[in-house]
C-alpha cells in the first residue's frame, strides 16, 4: 500500500503575466527523506517551493499535509505547519548577534534570555553545528550565517526544511558539513527539499529526485542506480544525439580573430569564471556545451562587455578590447544574442523598428542630427523583416505582438548586422518550434562562412554538434576540455559536462 | 494595444465620475442638492468669458508640473518635487525679472526670464538625478523632500534679500507692467503663457519621440536592462531626464508670476506640483493627452470658485481641494485596477493557450 506522503502538492498551477511558472505539478515528500528539486535556471523550482512556503498564492492546485488539505497563504501559516524555507539571499541583522537573530519574531514581551540561550544552545549541540550563538552575525562568513538561518528554522521546530540553491555561495568543505548536517536532520524523520541545479549534490545527498523542466515535473525517480548523464538528459530535455561527424561542410579559416586568455570573474567571492583561455577562427563556430548556470552567461557578457571582468584579455582582430564598453564593442562589430530575450534584447512595447534600433540609437547612419532617421530606419527593418523571413503584419507593429520565433529572428538578424566581428549566441533556440530552429541554424551557418568569429552557447547537445567546429564544455566556470565533435560521444559529453576532467573521463572509458 | 486604451478610456472615465460622485456627498452633508448645485456651477462658468478665461489660465502651470512629472515617470523614474522645482523657477523669474525690468528691453527680459526660470528647476531636478545616478539615492523621496528645502529657502529669501521695498509684508515688489506675459484675450486674465504651454508639450512630444535622445529614455523606461545592455547609460539619462523635468516644472514659475501673480508671495500656489502628478497619470504621461486633462482640472478649479462665490449656499472655498483631490485619488486607483486588469487578461490568455495546446 503506498505510504500517505508527510506533504504533498497536487495539480499545481502558477502563472505570472505572460508565463507559466509551473503547470499541473505534482509533488510529494515524505518523513526521514531528502528530496532533491533538480532543474535549469528558469524551470520553476523556486516558484514552486514559494507557492509551499506561502509567499505565492498558485492559481489552482492544492497542497496536502498528511493527506488533509491545508491552506498555506503566507510564510507564517508554512511555519505552524512546521515547513520552513532557507532562501538564496539571507535575511540576517548584521548587527544583532546569532542569538538576537535566531529569536526574532518568536519573543514577546520582556525577553527570557537564559531561557532562549539554552534552548537554542541545546538545538546547536544537537546537530553538532559549531557556531558561538554570541557572535555578531556582520562577524561571521557566509557558510556560518547559512548556519543561523537553519538554526532560525529549526528553532520555530521546523520538520521540513526547503533550501534554495544552498550549496551556491558555500566552499567544498562548508557542503560537506551542510551535507552532513541534512542526513542527520532526516535521519530524526524530518524532510529536507533541496533545490538545486547541481548534480554531484544530488548524487551526494538525495533519497529521491524530481526533474522540473519548463515548469512541469518531468521525472521522479529514487536516487539509488541513476546515472549522471541521463540527469543531464532529462534537464535538459532531449536525447543526447549519436553523434555524426563530418555535418560540417565548412572548414574554418586557421586566422584566428578572437583570443581570450585568463579571463577571470567574481560574484560575491564565488570564482564564476575561472581562468579561461580559448581562441576562435574566423568562420568558426565554438560551441559552449554545459549544463546552464555553470559560468556560460557570464562569459558572454564578458565578451560582450556587460560585465566588468576581473582580469584577462579579450583580443578581436588583434585590438585589445578588454576595457572597452559595451558601446564600443558594438561599434568594434560585436553581436550578443542573450539567452532572455525578454530582459536584455527587446522592448516589448515598442515596435519592430524601434527594437532595431535598439542597440544603434547612437550609431549616425539612424539619424539625422538629433532627429531618429525614421524613413531610413524603416528600410532597413523591412529589409531585416524580409531577409530573414519574419512573419508581421509590418515594422510599426510592436514586437511584444509577435511570437517567440519571430522575436527572436528580429533580434538575431539585428545582430548579424551588428556583429561584422563576433556574434555571441547564447542559447539562440531556446523555447522555439522546430521551424524557427531551422532558420536560426541556417543563419547561424550562413554567418560563418562570411568569416565571423562565433561562439555559442547551448544546452542543445543536438544544436552543439550539428554547428560547432569546437566544442568548449564547462563546468563551474572552467572549461574541461576543448574537443572536436568527432572526439565525443554521448557519455563522455555527459561525464564532462557533470564536473569530471577530461583524464578522469579517460579513465572511465578504460 | 488597442484594448488597452479601451481600459484606459474606461477606467480614467469611471475615476472622474466617482470624483464628481464622493465630492457630491460633501455638498450632501451640507444640505444642498448636488445636481442643482453642478449644474448652476456649469452654467455660471460658461456664460461668462472672464471665467472661461481663467480655466486656461489655471491650466497653464497645471500642463508644466504634469509635464514634468510625465517626462521622468517615461523613464521609469519617479519625480515628485515639481512643486519645488516651480518654486525655484518662480525664484529666479522673479530675481531676473527685477534685476533686469529697468535695463533691458521687455521682450529680451521676458525671454531671459522664461530661460532662467528652466535653469532654476533644471538646477533642483540635476541635483536629484545625479544624487540617483552616482549613490542610487531613491529620487522619490530625495525630489518629495527637495520641495521643503526649496520652499524653506523661499521663504528665507521673501523675509530678506527678495522683501518688497515697503518691507511690511514678506513678498516681493511688483514687477513692471512692461514685462507681464501679453494678454491675448480682452477682458479676462489669459495671457500668453498657455500658447507657450502647449507649443512646450508639442515639444516634449517629439523630443520623445522623434528624437534619439527620447528613444534612449524611452527605452530605459520599458526596459532598463536591455537599455543597458545596448550600450545606454542608465545614469546619464537618469541625470538628464531629470534636468529636463525640473526645467519644465521651473517654467511655470515663470507663467505664475510674469502672467498672473506679478510677484511672488509665501505660500504661492501650493498644490501645483500634486495636481501636475494626477493630471500626467490621468494623461497616461502622454505630452498632448496632459493639455487636455490640465484643462479639466482647470475647469474644476474655476468651478470651485464658482460655487464657493454661490449665495446663500456657503460652500467652502477648500470644496474645489476636495475635488481635484477625489479625482485624483481615484486617477490613481484607477492606474492600479488597470494593471490588474492587464495581469488578469495576460493570465487568461495563458490559461487558453495552454488548453489550446493540450
Amino acid at each position: 500500500m503506498k505510504k500517505t506522503p508527510y506533504f504533498e502538492m497536487t495539480n499545481i498551477t502558477k502563472l505570472f503575466a505572460r508565463v507559466v511558472a509551473n503547470r499541473n505539478v505534482d509533488l510529494e515528500i515524505h518523513r526521514g527523506e531528502v528530496l532533491a528539486l533538480l532543474g535549469e535556471n528558469g524551470a520553476g523550482k523556486s516558484t514552486l517551493m514559494k507557492i509551499l512556503y506561502g509567499l505565492y498564492k498558485s492559481d489552482e492546485g492544492e497542497i496536502l499535509k498528511d493527506g488533509e488539505t491545508v491552506k498555506i497563504q503566507s510564510p507564517k501559516d508554512a511555519m505552524n505547519l512546521g515547513i520552513s524555507m532557507i532562501q538564496q539571499h539571507f535575511s540576517l541583522i548584521p548587527a544583532h548577534t546569532v542569538l538576537d537573530n535566531i529569536i526574532l519574531g518568536t519573543v514577546h514581551g520582556r525577553i527570557n534570555y537564559t531561557d532562549c540561550e539554552e534552548k537554542v544552545q541545546k538545538i546547536v549541540d544537537k546537530f553538532d553545528m559549531d557556531i558561538d550563538i554570541h557572535a555578531y552575525v556582520r562577524d561571521l562568513d557566509i557558510g556560518e550565517q547559512q548556519k543561523v538561518e537553519i538554526l532560525k528554522a529549526l528553532f520555530l521546530s521546523a520538520n521540513l526544511l526547503i533550501m534554495d540553491e544552498p550549496t551556491a555561495v558555500l566552499t567544498p568543505q562548508e557542503i560537506d558539513k551542510l551535507m552532513e548536517f541534512v542526513r542527520s536532520f532526516v535521519d530524526q524523520g524530518n524532510a529536507v527539499i533541496f533545490i538545486t541545479h547541481k548534480m554531484k549534490e544530488v548524487m551526494q545527498v538525495a533519497d529521491r529526485i524530481a526533474v522540473m523542466r519548463n515548469g512541469e515535473v518531468v521525472a521522479e525517480f529514487p536516487c539509488e542506480g541513476v546515472s549522471e548523464a541521463k540527469l543531464s538528459n532529462l534537464m535538459i530535455g532531449h536525447q543526447l544525439v549519436e553523434v555524426k561527424s563530418g555535418t560540417r561542410k565548412v572548414e574554418a579559416n586557421t586566422e584566428i580573430g578572437l583570443r581570450v586568455s585568463k579571463l577571470n570573474y567574481t560574484k560575491n567571492n564565488i570564482k564564476i569564471l575561472d581562468d579561461l583561455s580559448f581562441d576562435v577562427g574566423k568562420g568558426e563556430v565554438l560551441g559552449i556545451a554545459g549544463v546552464s548556470g555553470n559560468g556560460q552567461q557570464e562569459l558572454c557578457e564578458a565578451l560582450y562587455g556587460s560585465i566588468k571582468i576581473d582580469s584577462g584579455l579579450i583580443e578581436l582582430n588583434n585590438t585589445d578590447i578588454s576595457n572597452f564598453s559595451t558601446r564600443d564593442r558594438i561599434e568594434t562589430g560585436v553581436g550578443y544574442v542573450p539567452v532572455n530575450r525578454h530582459d536584455d534584447a527587446m522592448v516589448s512595447d515598442m515596435n519592430l523598428a524601434e527594437n532595431v534600433l535598439l542597440r544603434s540609437s547612437y550609431d549616425k547612419a539612424w539619424s539625422k542630427g538629433p532627429f531618429i532617421g525614421e524613413k531610413k530606419l524603416k528600410a532597413y527593418s523591412d529589409n531585416i523583416i524580409n531577409e530573414f523571413d519574419i512573419k508581421t503584419p509590418g515594422s510599426d507593429q510592436k514586437i511584444g505582438h509577435l511570437s517567440g520565433g519571430n522575436q527572436q529572428k528580429l533580434i538575431v538578424g539585428r545582430e548579424v548586422h551588428i556583429g561584422s566581428s563576433l556574434l555571441i549566441l547564447n542559447q539562440p533556440t531556446r523555447g522555439l518550434d522546430v521551424g524557427a530552429v531551422n532558420n536560426i541554424h541556417a543563419i547561424i551557418v550562413d554567418q560563418c562562412m562570411q568569416g565571423k568569429c562565433i561562439v555559442m552557447v547551448s544546452t542543445e547537445l543536438s544544436e552543439i554538434f550539428s554547428l560547432s567546429h569546437r566544442i568548449a564544455v564547462m563546468y563551474k566556470g572552467q572549461i574541461m576540455g576543448i574537443y572536436r565533435p568527432d572526439e565525443l560521444n554521448t557519455e563522455k559529453i555527459g561525464l564532462l559536462m557533470a564536473g569530471y576532467s577530461g583524464d578522469e573521463v579517460a579513465a572511465h572509458e578504460k | 494595444m488597442k484594448s488597452n486604451t479601451g481600459d484606459l478610456i474606461f477606467t480614467t472615465f469611471f475615476a472622474i465620475v466617482a470624483g464628481f460622485l464622493t465630492s457630491a456627498l460633501m455638498l450632501l452633508l451640507l444640505g444642498l442638492n448636488p445636481l442643482n448645485v453642478f449644474a448652476e456651477a456649469v452654467a455660471i462658468m460658461f456664460s461668462d468669458k472672464y471665467n472661461i478665461g481663467d480655466i486656461f489660465v489655471k491650466s497653464t502651470p497645471l500642463i508644466f508640473t504634469a509635464l514634468a512629472f510625465a517626462f521622468t515617470y517615461k523613464a521609469n523614474l519617479f519625480n515628485i518635487g515639481a512643486q519645488g522645482q516651480f518654486y525655484a523657477g518662480a525664484i529666479v523669474a522673479i530675481s531676473v525679472s527685477l534685476a533686469l525690468q529697468n535695463f533691458l528691453p521687455p521682450a529680451i527680459v521676458l525671454i531671459i526670464t522664461l530661460l532662467s526660470a528652466f535653469v532654476g528647476g533644471a538646477l533642483i531636478g540635476t541635483l536629484i538625478g545625479f544624487l540617483k545616478a552616482r549613490f542610487g539615492a531613491n529620487e522619490f523621496l530625495v525630489s518629495m523632500m527637495s520641495t521643503y528645502v526649496v520652499q524653506a529657502v523661499m521663504n528665507y529669501l521673501l523675509r530678506t534679500f527678495l522683501k518688497e521695498s515697503k518691507g511690511e509684508y514678506p513678498q516681493t515688489d511688483a514687477i513692471d507692467a512692461s514685462i507681464r506675459i501679453p494678454r491675448i484675450w480682452e477682458g479676462t486674465r489669459l495671457h500668453a503663457g498657455i500658447i507657450l504651454s502647449v507649443l512646450v508639450a508639442v515639444c516634449v512630444y517629439i523630443l520623445l519621440y522623434k528624437t534619439s535622445l527620447g528613444f534612449r529614455i524611452r527605452a530605459v523606461g520599458l526596459n532598463s536592462n536591455a537599455a543597458k545592455m545596448s550600450g545606454i547609460s542608465i545614469r546619464k539619462i537618469t541625470i538628464l531626464t531629470f534636468l529636463i523635468s525640473g526645467g519644465l516644472a521651473g517654467i511655470a514659475g515663470f507663467t505664475e508670476v510674469n502672467g498672473v501673480q506679478y510677484m511672488l508671495i509665501q505660500n504661492f500656489n501650493p498644490t501645483l506640483g500634486a495636481a501636475g502628478l494626477g493630471i500626467a497619470i490621468l494623461a497616461n504621461a502622454h505630452p498632448i493627452g496632459i493639455i487636455f486633462s490640465s484643462l479639466l482640472f482647470g475647469g474644476i478649479e474655476v468651478m470651485g470658485n464658482i460655487m464657493g462665490r454661490m449665495s446663500g449656499l456657503n460652500i467652502p472655498a477648500s470644496f474645489i481641494q476636495i475635488m481635484q483631490g477625489l479625482v485624483m485619488l481615484f486617477v490613481i486607483v484607477s492606474y492600479f485596477i488597470r494593471e490588474k486588469i492587464a495581469v488578469h487578461r495576460n493570465k487568461k490568455k495563458l490559461m487558453e493557450a495552454m488548453e489550446d495546446a493540450d
